[in-house]
């Protein structure tokens, strides 16, 4: 077809319809769709310097300063030369445009792994390998088993039967199971004839590219026929093929139309707290700066009127000055000029730096670096780093990473027997080692992964007890498990909940191994003997039933149900014969539930032929029906589960990650609070709350909010307040309250989320801000986004947020701070995180070392940042009143340009990379220590005041001491000392010496390098000093170089020398006075606790303080389920299920 | 075996004292005993340092006259432009109660003269100054050129404003006997500006190197006559030129204008005995409210440190003193208040077990 014959209408409609053919790329090329290329990147080699450079200068900084230079070129008002502006300008924005230019690369570098990986395309009736970004809308594609799908396409046919093809979506949504997508039939009948696929020339016209992963609408246009599509035969980009060998696609969207990429939008630019504040200050000292140079415009202005006028004999006002008036406008901007470096220049880049610093200390750090994975911690971004100091909640997913999502099967209790705790001859339980794991040799299908300890169970097994073998044929029976044995003897579960899978395979090595299954049968190996069960019914689970059953018929022809499900279910479908025997099981489940285990009890019962035929057809009915069918079903499914007979109970290990409760209780001292948002229900979320110290026992009692709308919701949450605290009813309360009181809440989202509806979000945050621990349920990935906002809209405060899969990516994103843990639910959370590691435990280092670390050093930095930037630039201010304001400056212009950039700039960077007031180890004994930067003790808006008092002082000090020393002085020759070039090098040595002294006291942590630093500036500042004030620069430059000679006229002399000790020693003392003051004031908390520490220090070690782990004692029983419908109806249908001889058939190119 | 296992953890992160932030390091931490040692020590130091430095300021001998109103009249001729070819000498007598021992200098002193000033210190050329280009005069406005495009040499405003009085100082042996202290005009420089900032265009013939510049406005003869007995005080090499052009910091200042030649009568320095300061005066002052006045002086090691250091080191080491006591007293008796409440609360523990 050429591009003539698309339908005019497909023409006009081109705006809000996509229309295409396959296999004619024309169509593609006609409007214009994208290829398949992805682009993360920002900039090229040609558009690099303009849009880094413009970038760059809308920084407020940056561009204060471009606006500074040209004032600066006026020569009317300039009182500095352009070089003191430009070189600092210059290194600046080149040190940024590099980081920016290395970031950019990898990014590139990214894009094209991405683009060049190699796909199999149909072109001109062959299969050829293409590359990514070659694909286009249009073509055909075939995909193989665990590929990534190349764009969005549409499913045309596929190995497996009925043409489905399973995909898992791990990286799209979060969910680990396996999805399946269906080809519409008149496509799949192509089947992978090659012929027919590249004759195929089918239309589809669908809706424009957008961002709803679960919407899709369009029509295919076929031999004169339309076909409906919708989502469930497209397969998107980011997912990938499992369990089918190959398929064939045609391609929708590409590149950025693809799901994928409109889904992952533009990163959103995260600022810290104290980029935020830096801001503030930045305009603070601008007003400041406006100020002073007012100030000092208004006394030019009457010196000029009182003084200059009739000093003109010497020195005549220039021709456009008319009046001491129009002289101080002018001033005014000198001044502006002279007192720029109050607003510090280097402060943001200086603050990359030391940022991008600790990031790689995060990514150096061997302590975080996960062997079995072989994955070092990742800080992806690099600006957040101060931030981890200050996270005073944390949200953390919980599957995958609170636990492991392993589920062990860990005991069980049979007909009465408790089995799983290894018990020595004394009858104590025994720690289990890992040489005690049982040997399933016996059981050549055994799954070598599985561990189990008491040998009294196999002992059982293999002595033929017929209650702990039904048990076991319970379990590898009932259950919607699908398996897969691709190579003899190896067998692969896929499971719809890691429960079941646990079960299945616990059954499987004790010797009761499901092997496969059809949509009638169900084939068991029991003890090395095959035998086949006919499935006559799968009465599946739901919220509601909490339990599932099958009806089978043994070979032996007897109609049995097995049913398994939540304690509290089952124990009233028993028979009254074994209430005895329940007895003992609930106890058993008692103790397995004090552990933290998932619990399930198992069940039969034997039906009779007759009841059963009868059963059935009221079943076939009630499946039949159109409305009302599920409660009809459930009714049905009441009739038979009754009278059952207890074959035991299951404990379930959800396994925790390593170190969760240790690391939360670690947390939880250091005042962080930790919410748990978890898509899970509420009984599994509770059980792991209690078992990683999310709630304790000692808690007072659990609020539980699960109200269906927003007014019963209300009422449940006021009564909790009331409860907590009876007089907090006004809704003028402030949202900052907080209690200690220890309370546990617990919110169950309903699916409406009217948790989270205007004023209610209010009253939910009030109650859940007074509780101890939080655990929110059922949430999708929006509402949890939703929590961290409400947090982080009306408590101010940093949120971080934690999870693996890419249902979190949401709440990583909303959160100030992201983590993902880069684990088994796919890569999503970790490509949005800001950290990443693979453990949950390294939370804890992540905060509490390098997070505390790093806010302590960037809040020296900026105190000392802008208090060396202050004692630098008032001095001009105290000179201004001894010059006429005539805008001269106290320093050699190279002096103000290099002070920033050379002589100050190392050791405070040397500060803020490697000091530490404690090391690693008593940040993480002490968690204490933790609470300042989460109340932003070390700087915020009074400590900047305090810099400027300080900075006001020195500059005081380094103004009047030497003008007292050189006034009307004279050196002991007679010759000059007074003059203004002497008196310049006295106050900026004396500056030197001050601010290196001050940042000497304020290093605790003395390295070689903060040696090497320090010293090494000072020796800087006297080498150049002699180089740039040398007779050979001089004279070769007469003009640049003024000050020759001055160096060593003055340098020798005692005035210099006693001026510059007694300027540090008053610097100094008050500072020293101050810091030793100050806690004995104002004690802080974290002065105590310094105190200890360093009293430690001298003295030995005390023991470590190892967190005790308590055993809950409460009952808490949990069933094992996914929250979701199971595969019942799907095994039923016959669809999923594999059959042999339709999968030999549809090989028929093979042979 | 070992091979593998370093493959498989080929990320494993440098394990450096550097990266894992366990650089060997010292500790600062200020303990009380550390704060008060500082304390005290800097307290002793600068108070004795203070009193060394008065009792050293203390020893140098001094004359300061004022002669803006003493020569009133000289002062108000100046105030019109047009009397500067009108000589005016003043002649003030004084004093010596004590004689004045060792090297004595000659100083002149200026107040409320803006040498400071940021166009003034601007409105000089260092490279005319160096003779590289007797012509280069961009940086001199406002005193760049004559009206007729001559370039000054030297140009700029802080030439031109360049001190001009002549002081002799007499030594009155009785009321007929007036000697002239006989003083040297050279070696008040610093030798880098003598032989480094100022360079002369030629040794001799200074009239002819100086061709095409003309002198500038407030002066009264050209920049090759300021000392043509000795070349080497001449042109841009003389010292009173350079010593002005070294701009002093502050609106008052002190600038060296002669030294005493020890020889004859003033081997010893200056004997007691009646003086006089013969002033010619040309240095207009009193238009802008300014005044003048020349000083005697002798030095001591520490230059002719007025008593300011000394004065300042006193003070502080007293205070330093002061607020150590301070501290010492607040830290002591928090660490009391510490010990009692501490030992009423195990008082009050006991009594809890005891019941």
């Amino acid at each position: 077809m050429s591009v003539s014959e698309i339908p005019h209408e497909n023409r006009q409609n081109g705006g809000e319809k996509r229309y295409l053919k396959a296999n004619h790329e024309q169509v593609s090329v006609f409007f214009e769709y994208p290829n398949n290329t992805i682009k993360t990147s920002k900039y090229n080699a040609f558009n690099f310097l303009p849009l880094n450079l413009f970038e760059q200068f809308q920084r407020l900084a940056n561009a204060y300063f471009l606006i500074l230079l040209f004032l600066q070129l006026i020569p009317q008002i300039s009182s500095l030369p352009w070089y003191t502006t430009v070189i600092p300008l210059v290194v600046v924005l080149s040190i940024t445009g590099v980081k920016d230019a290395i970031d950019d690369m990898k990014r590139h570098q990214n894009d094209n792994q991405v683009n060049n990986r190699s796909v199999l395309r149909l072109v001109k009736g062959r299969m050829e390998e293409d590359k990514w970004m070659n694909v286009q809308v249009g073509d055909i594609i075939k995909l193989e088993n665990d590929q990534p799908v190349t764009a969005d396409m549409l499913l045309l046919s596929s190995s497996e039967p009925y043409s489905l093809a399973y995909v898992e979506t791990a990286d799209l949504d979060g969910e680990t199971n396996l999805k399946v997508k269906q080809a519409i039939t008149c496509t799949s009948d192509m089947k992978d004839n090659l012929d027919l696929l590249s004759a195929f020339d089918g239309e589809v016209t669908c809706e424009l590219p957008n961002n709803k992963l679960h919407r899709f609408t369009g029509i295919l246009s076929y031999k004169g026929k339309d076909y409906f599509l919708d989502h469930d035969k497209l397969l998107l980009r980011g997912c990938v093929i499992r369990n089918t060998d190959w398929c064939y696609g045609l391609v929708i969207y590409t590149g950025p139309d693809t799901k994928l990429m409109q889904n992952s939008g533009k990163y959103t630019f995260k600022q810290t707290h104290v980029d935020r504040l830096m801001n503030i200050l930045v305009l603070w000292i601008f007003l400041f700066l406006i100020v002073m140079c007012l100030m000092l415009a208004i006394g030019h202005g009457i010196w000029e009127n009182k003084i200059g006028y009739y000093f003109q004999i010497f020195l005549p006002w220039e021709n456009y000055v008319s009046s001491s008036f129009v002289s101080s406008l002018f001033i005014f901007w000198s001044y502006f000029i002279v007192l720029n470096t109050m607003v510090p220049i280097s402060l943001y880049v200086s603050v990359e730096l030391i940022r991008l610093g600790n990031s790689y200390y995060i990514n150096w750090d061997q302590k975080m670096f996960y062997a079995p994975k072989n994955t070092p911690a990742q800080a992806r971004t690099t600006t957040l780093n101060e931030e981890l100091g200050q996270v005073k909640y944390v949200f953390s997913d919980k599957t995958g990473t609170l636990t492991q999502n392993i589920m062990i099967f860990h005991k069980c209790s049979i007909n009465g027997t408790l089995y799983g705790d290894v018990i020595d001859k004394t009858g104590e339980k025994v720690a289990v080692s890992e040489k005690d794991k049982i040997d399933f040799a016996y059981n050549k299908l055994a799954d070598p992964k599985f561990s189990f300890y008491d040998k009294t169970l196999v002992e059982a097994v293999t002595k033929g007890d017929p209650w702990v073998h039904l048990f076991f044929l319970s379990l590898s029976l009932c259950h919607t498990v699908m398996s897969e044995e691709k190579v003899e003897g190896e067998l692969v579960y896929q499971a719809q909940s890691p429960d079941e899978g646990a079960l299945v395979t616990a059954a499987r090595n004790f010797g009761f191994v499901f092997r496969s299954r059809t949509s009638e049968t169900i084939t068991v190996v029991e003890m090395g003997e095959t035998r086949v069960y006919q499935l006559l019914a799968i009465l599946d689970f739901n919220n509601v039933r909490k339990r599932m059953s099958v009806i089978v018929r043994t070979p032996e022809n007897r109609v049995m149900l097995f049913c398994k499900g939540a304690d509290t279910i089952i124990c009233e479908l028993l028979h009254p014969a074994c209430i005895s025997l329940c007895d003992v099981t609930l106890e058993h489940l008692d103790d397995f539930a004090s552990e933290g285990l998932r619990t399930l009890m198992v069940a039969y019962r034997e039906l009779d032929n007759k009841f059963f035929r009868t059963w059935s057809v009221k079943h076939g009915e009630a499946c039949l029906s159109l409305d009302n069918r599920e409660k009809k079903l459930s009714i049905v499914y009441e009739e038979v589960e009754k009278d059952l007979m207890l074959l035991g109970a299951t404990a379930i290990e959800d396994k925790l990650q390593d170190g969760v409760p240790e690391t939360v209780m670690t947390l939880s001292k250091a005042k962080i609070k930790i919410w748990v948002l978890t898509g899970d229900k509420q009984e599994t979320a509770v059980n792991i709350a209690y078992s990683c110290n999310i709630f304790e026992d000692e808690m007072d009692e659990v609020f539980t909010v699960k109200g269906k709308d927003s007014e019963t919701v209300r009422q449940e949450l006021r009564k909790a307040r009331s409860k907590m605290k009876p007089d907090s009813l006004l809704d003028s309360d402030p949202v900052n309250i907080f209690l200690a009181k220890k309370h546990k809440a617990l919110f169950t989202m309903p699916e409406e989320a009217h948790a989270l509806e205007g004023d209610v979000e209010l009253e939910l945050l009030r109650v859940a801000c007074m509780c101890k621990g939080v655990i929110c349920c059922r949430m999708t990935p929006l509402q949890k986004a939703q929590v961290v906002e409400l947090v982080k809209r009306y408590k101010k405060v940093v949120t971080l947020a934690i999870g693996d899969g890419a249902n979190d990516v949401s709440m990583i994103k909303a959160a100030h701070i992201g983590v993902g843990i880069s684990g088994q639910e796919g890569m999503q959370a970790m490509l949005n995180s800001d950290f990443a590691f693979s453990q949950f435990y390294y939370l804890q280092r992540l905060i509490l070392v390098h997070g505390r670390w790093s806010y302590n050093r960037m809040c020296k930095f900026l105190s000392y940042f802008f208090y060396k930037n202050f004692a630098f630039t008032l001095v001009h201010f105290w000179y201004a009143f001894f010059n006429g304001f005539s805008a001269q400056t106290v320093y050699d212009n190279w002096f103000i340009t290099c002070y920033n950039l050379i002589y100050t700039s190392l050791p405070v960077l040397g500060m803020s990379l490697f000091d530490q007031d404690v090391n690693d180890t008593w940040s993480l004994c002490f968690p204490e220590l933790y609470e300042p930067g989460q109340l932003n003790l070390y700087f915020n808006k009074k400590e900047f005041m305090k810099c400027l008092i300080h900075g006001i002082y020195s500059s005081l000090v380094l103004f009047f001491i030497p003008m007292g020393a050189v006034y009307n002085s004279e050196r002991s020759d007679g010759k000059e000392i007074s003059d203004y070039q002497s008196f310049s090098l006295i106050v900026q040595t004396s500056l030197i010496w001050v601010v290196t002294t001050q940042i000497a006291l304020k290093i605790t942590y003395w390295t070689v390098i903060s040696h090497f630093f320090i010293w090494g500036s000072l020796g800087i500042y006297f080498c150049l000093l002699f180089l740039l004030y040398s007779d050979g620069l001089c004279q070769m430059f007469p003009n640049v170089f003024q000050f020759p000679g001055v160096a060593r006229n003055t340098l020798n002399q005692p005035q210099m020398w006693l001026s510059i000790v007694l300027i540090v020693v008053l610097c100094m003392l008050p500072v020293i006075g101050y810091q030793f003051l100050k806690p004995l004031f104002w004690p802080v908390s974290v002065d105590k606790i310094l105190k200890r520490i360093h009293y430690c220090m001298k003295h030995p070690l005390p023991p470590p303080i190892r967190p005790r782990r308590r055993r809950p004692g409460l009952r808490r029983s949990a069933y094992a389920f996914s929250h979701q419908h199971g595969f019942g109806a799907l095994i039923t249908s016959g669809k999923t299920v594999k059959s042999k001889a339709l999968k030999k058939n549809s090989f028929p190119a093979k042979k | 075996m070992e091979r593998r296992s370093r493959l498989q953890l080929s990320r494993l992160p440098d394990i450096t004292a550097m990266k894992q932030q366990q650089l060997p390091a010292y500790q600062l931490h200020f303990s009380a005993t550390m704060v008060f040692s500082i304390f005290f020590a800097s307290g002793v130091f600068c108070l004795f340092m203070g009193i060394f430095l008065i009792l050293s300021a203390k020893s140098i001998q001094k004359v300061e006259i004022n002669y803006t109103k003493t020569c009133g009249n000289c002062a108000k001729l100046r105030e019109d432009a047009f009397n500067h070819n009108k000589i005016c000498t003043c002649s003030i007598p004084f004093v010596l109660a004590k004689s004045m021992e060792g090297n004595v200098f000659m100083y002149y002193k200026l107040y409320g003269f803006y040498q400071n000033l940021y166009r003034y210190i601007l409105s000089r050329s260092n490279s005319q100054l160096l003779s590289k280009d007797l012509k280069a005069v961009e940086d001199c406005a406002p005193f760049k050129v004559s009206h007729k495009e001559i370039p000054f040499a030297p140009c700029g405003a802080i030439a031109n404003s360049m001190f001009n009085d002549t002081i002799i100082l007499s030594y009155n042996l009785n009321s007929s006997i007036h000697i002239q202290v006989p003083m040297l005009k050279t070696g008040i420089t610093w030798w880098t500006d003598k032989y480094v900032k100022f360079k002369n265009p030629g040794a001799n013939n200074l009239t002819d190197k100086f061709a095409g510049t003309t002198k500038p406005p407030y002066w009264p003869k050209p920049i090759y006559e300021l000392d043509p007995d000795d070349p080497e005080n001449n042109g841009f090499l003389n010292d009173d030129f350079i010593v002005w052009m070294r701009t002093a910091a502050f609106p008052t200042f002190k600038k060296l204008y002669r030294r005493l030649h020890r020889i004859h009568y003033f081997i010893e320095g200056l004997p007691a005995g009646n003086y006089s300061f013969n002033i010619t005066y040309n240095f207009p002052v009193t238009k802008f409210q300014g005044e003048k006045s020349v000083v005697l002086s002798t030095l001591t090691w520490s230059g002719g440190s007025s008593l300011f250091l000394g004065l300042a080191y006193t003070v502080t080491g007293a205070m330093t003193w002061l607020a150590s006591f301070a501290m010492l007293a607040i830290h002591f008796m928090l660490k009391q208040r510490k010990a009692s409440t501490s030992k009423w609360q195990s008082k009050a523990l006991k009594g809890q077990s005891r019941k």
